[in-house]
């Protein structure tokens, strides 16, 4: 395994590591206080976490020239993205 | 809805993330029967909770798989393009069709895929001349002392699975671990230990396709699924560091006992 891409992982790993920590912290703090707007950001960030990763790789792979596997990484961002966009509209 | 205690939620989710992330399928499989039968949750309200907690399920494992050099990423890109296709439609599709349907098809398809991977368990995926080219797609292996490389067979199959385990992870709330991992393993020589982690790469986004679509449509109970993935955080990060304890074919085994036993768990709920 190349180191570029040793990296690129050890990258992803802090980006989910981050996400998964803070939105952790919210829902506890949510549960624990009884509130609804730390439990409406948990699981929003939740969410949004696999979605950074992909963002995360995307750049990563930019950076490494990896030119098909960044079309593929966009397509992936596009998909979700339009999932973003239906969801405003149901 | 009954009020569901809280530490009863949170336990839910971690036994579910535990085995979940063990095997690499997310734990929605076990989740939903869980909440919906067990504890009377209604089938949407499951299916959104365990979307989310499968996918705290799955970053939280990655985390353990990616330090261990489990995961291919490549790989997991490139099906990525089909699961959240799936997804995206599953979504959709979730409040057009009849649930008696989707369960008794659903269940065929995991007793087979169950009896498929058993007979196939003693079979390995590895080359141990690491001379060997492993392509753009394939990797290398280290079990041990032992380095082994592997090369990806049969992508269309990959991809067509992919996005049929997308469609059910968004129409069941399950990740489609369930369907991935056996295809990955038995048909595409993906070892065992690397599809499940890998899968487990691809849920969270696949997850995080349909997810949007339940959360906009407000079928997010904040509380319970709050509860749920609480639990799971902690039990996923548990079941990815177990799974590297167990033997590749007993966990190939344990897969294939847990896809017959749910394949028909819910194809008795359609009858």
């Amino acid at each position: 395994m190349s180191s570029r891409i040793r990296t690129l992982e050890r990258i992803v790993e802090v980006a989910l590591t981050a996400g998964v920590a803070v939105s952790g912290l919210l829902l506890v703090a949510g549960l624990l206080l009884g509130s609804t707007a730390p439990l409406w950001w948990g699981v929003l960030l939740l969410i949004v976490t696999p979605v950074v990763r992909v963002l995360v790789v995307t750049v990563g792979l930019i950076l490494d020239h990896d030119w098909v596997f960044v079309g593929v990484c966009l397509f992936v961002l596009g998909v979700l993205l339009s999932s973003v966009y239906v969801s405003g509209r149901l | 809805m009954i009020a569901i205690p809280t530490f009863i939620l949170i336990i839910s989710g971690a036994a579910t993330g535990l085995i979940g992330a063990m095997l690499g399928l997310g734990g929605g499989v076990f989740l939903v029967p869980l909440l919906a039968l067990a504890l009377g949750v209604p089938i949407r309200t499951a299916i959104a909770a365990s979307l989310i907690s499968v996918i705290a399920t799955a970053s939280a494992s990655s985390t353990i798989n990616l330090e261990r050099g489990l995961v291919n990423m490549r790989l997991g890109m490139t099906l990525e393009v089909a699961t959240t296709l799936g997804g995206l439609a599953g979504g959709l599709l979730a409040a057009a069709l009849t649930q008696r349907q989707l369960f008794l098809t659903f269940g065929a398809t995991l007793a087979v895929m169950g009896v498929v991977m058993a007979l196939r368990s003693g079979r390995r995926n590895v080359i141990a001349d690491m001379g060997v080219e492993p392509g753009r797609l394939g990797g290398r292996l280290q079990e041990g002392d032992n380095a082994y490389v592997y090369r990806i067979r049969r992508l269309p199959l990959a991809l067509v699975a992919s996005l049929v385990a997308g469609a059910i992870s968004g129409l069941l709330g399950v990740g489609g671990g369930i369907i991935k991992v056996p295809v990955l393993n038995t048909f595409c020589g993906i070892p065992i230990r690397v599809a499940a982690a890998t899968s487990a790469f691809m849920i969270g986004v696949t997850g995080a396709a349909s997810a949007f679509l339940y959360f906009g449509r407000g079928d997010v109970a904040l509380h319970l699924t709050a509860a749920v993935a609480i639990g799971a955080l902690p039990g996923s990060l548990l079941g990815a560091r177990l799974s590297q304890r167990v033997e590749a074919r007993s966990l190939k085994i344990i897969m294939a006992v847990v896809l017959l036993l749910v394949g028909l768990r819910m194809a008795l709920e359609a009858l």
